[in-house]
């Protein structure tokens, strides 16, 4: 009990609502946050595979819109089985965000400066994905198809953190 | 364990009806080939089953190529050539695989 008080501060203190903070997303939401986070990396790969320098970048971009595109798909195929309705969301709205900044800014780059600039935002992108799958979508997600749909689009998340950390790696020579 | 179970039921329903040919099962699940190692002999089929929600590949240069295989979908092979035939997916080059051929 005493432990629980204490958490209630501590979320109290971080978050404008505590039940908000202790609750997670719904289903709906976490749909919408899936949907929105493929979407944001499909824009920024076409752009990459048509503006990147060096083949390594445009040829990674190339696969990003391939795959999130496939788990785009698989994601709208459950959720329009369970009938969910994607609800927009906080989370959502801020990853749109960011994915438009990244891309306003990686039009106005050139050359081996869109390569790094494209590749760094996709190591930490991918980062903070894995973490909010890790943290707050697996563990919120209700639906237990929407869970292991989360589950099994996880490898292939790590797969692309890694191959975007070796690109990362390369540009820096 | 669903795979490994629905796996052993293909091979025992393919056992009896071909004597001489067997069906071998490769899954595309987690970013892995699996097994990463198959041994076949000569005439044998093998059917990659993908099962991961992007797409992969099969390719062993010069000696096979699956093409895009999407999600949830299937190529099948025939073990012609005896050798060891070392494949990637083009797509995701740390998954990696070999067919022997016996
Ligand atoms: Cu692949």
């Amino acid at each position: 009990m005493r432990k629980f008080t204490a958490l209630g501060v501590l979320l109290a203190a971080f978050a404008a609502g505590p039940s908000y903070a202790q609750q997670g997303p719904s289903d709906p939401q976490i749909a919408h946050i899936v949907v929105t986070a493929n979407q944001v990396d499909i824009d920024a790969g076409k752009l990459a595979e048509k503006s990147a320098s060096s083949k390594e970048v445009r040829d990674f971009g190339k696969q990003m819109v391939t795959d999130h595109t496939s788990v785009n798909k698989s994601a709208t195929e459950l959720v329009t089985k369970l009938k969910v309705k994607p609800e927009a969301n906080e989370t959502s709205a801020s990853l749109k965000k960011g994915g438009d900044e990244n891309v306003a800014k990686l039009k106005k780059l050139k050359g081996k400066e869109f390569d790094k600039a494209y590749v760094d935002n996709e190591v930490s992108y991918h980062q903070a994905v894995l973490d909010a799958v890790d943290k707050t979508l697996i563990p919120s997600a209700k639906n237990e198809e929407l869970k292991a749909l989360l589950v099994k689009v996880r490898p292939a998340f790590v797969q692309h953190l890694e191959h975007a950390k070796m690109l990362q790696g390369q540009l820096a020579k | 364990m669903s795979a490994l179970r629905s796996l052993l039921v293909l091979v025992a329903l393919a056992g009896p009806m071909t004597a001489s040919a067997a069906t071998h099962v490769v899954t595309m699940e987690g970013m892995k080939f699996e097994p990463a190692t198959l041994r076949v002999k000569t005439g044998d089929q093998v059917v990659w089953r993908n099962k991961d929600l992007v797409p992969h590949t099969a390719t062993a240069a010069g000696k096979f190529d699956s093409g895009q295989v999407g999600a949830g979908k299937s190529w099948s092979w025939k073990a012609a050539a005896r050798g060891q035939h070392d494949y990637v997916c083009t797509y995701h080059p740390g998954m990696k695989g070999s067919v022997v051929v016996e």
